[in-house]
């Protein structure tokens, strides 16, 4: 399955929930945000929301700002 | 003691996090100034390159967060900014910004309403940073923000209270709380913003470009805490002549 993180094409073996996805990446899931196919996924469904092939995903993260 | 929408803050001051030199200068100078509102932004992450962990220990020192939309330059970016700070930071509280301009950084005043009306509807508490024009500020409290976040100088500019005629016609206007917001650059103008009227302030360059972050974060501190204080007396009258402070006696003639 290849799928676009943040304009980076990525291969995974097997479907994923958003939250298997996170922890394949190491990424914690505090202040963070994240869109699929330009849809915001609420954080509720994270562990639930299936991946699919091809999909394009935007992660957004809260930093210092003014 | 100040409250907005369903919080009531004891600091008057309100602090960005952003230009710092390093994430603990960042800590150690909002714990200084005594700031319980503490602005955030969004930012697409970065997989290769880990920042540090900025929510951590903002939410042990107890601070309130206020995700905003920088960034976004037309209505539709600021509601998608929005949504996703209501994500990130599972709050509904946003700082809404709208400045397409790169060099002045000016906030866009009909995407800024158009927006602030629609996250209004959705159930956000919109602060929106504005430019101090009182007629917009009216709008955007009749459209439901819960304060106006109105500039008194461009972003970073650090040069005070330009726009301060406007401001004290906005003081006089508004039935929301009024937060100066940008272009802030020293604690006098801080002072001069509450003394004006304003109910606080937001300051960000001022305190993380200056020589020494910690050092005038408290001397923002007790500027805000000064400004504060003078609300609860009207200042003594000013006059063209002298009215004498001393009993005047005569040491030569009888």
């Amino acid at each position: 399955m290849s799928i676009t993180i943040n304009d980076i094409e990525t291969e995974f073996y097997q479907p994923q929930t958003i939250i298997a996805l996170l922890e394949q990446l190491k990424q914690p899931t505090i202040g963070i945000a994240l869109a699929i196919n330009q849809t915001i996924i609420p954080k509720d469904e994270w562990a639930t929301y299936q991946v699919q092939d091809n999909d394009s995903i935007i992660i957004f993260q809260a930093i210092a700002g003014g | 003691m100040l409250t907005i929408a369903d919080t009531t803050f004891t600091s008057h001051l309100f602090t960005g996090t952003g230009k710092y030199s390093t994430s603990q200068m960042m800590f150690d100078a909002i714990k200084a100034s005594g700031s319980e509102f503490v602005t955030l932004a969004l930012h697409r992450l970065d997989l290769q390159h880990k920042r540090d962990d900025i929510l951590t220990p903002l939410t042990q020192l107890g601070v309130k967060l206020l995700p905003n939309t920088a960034g976004a330059k037309s209505v539709q970016e600021a509601i998608f900014a929005a949504h996703l700070a209501r994500e990130a930071l599972q709050t509904n509280w946003i700082k809404l910004e709208v400045h397409p301009d790169a060099k002045y950084l000016l906030p866009d005043p009909v995407e800024t309403l158009k927006a602030a009306e629609s996250l209004v509807k959705e159930g956000f508490i919109v602060l929106p940073y504005c430019s101090a024009d009182p007629v917009l500020c009216r709008r955007l409290e009749e459209v439901g923000c819960a304060a106006v976040m109105p500039l008194a100088a461009p972003i970073g500019s650090n040069q005070g209270l330009q726009t301060k005629t406007f401001l004290q016609i906005i003081v006089e206007q508004a039935n929301v709380p009024v937060v100066v917001d940008a272009g802030i650059g020293a604690p006098s103008h801080a002072l001069a913003a509450l003394e004006l009227g304003a109910d606080a302030v937001l300051v960000n360059t001022a305190i993380a470009k200056a020589e020494k972050p910690v050092a005038m974060a408290t001397a923002f501190r007790l500027a805000v805490e000064a400004g504060v204080a003078i609300k609860s007396s009207k200042l003594a009258e000013q006059h063209q002549h002298a009215v004498a402070s001393s009993p005047s006696t005569s040491f030569l003639s009888a």
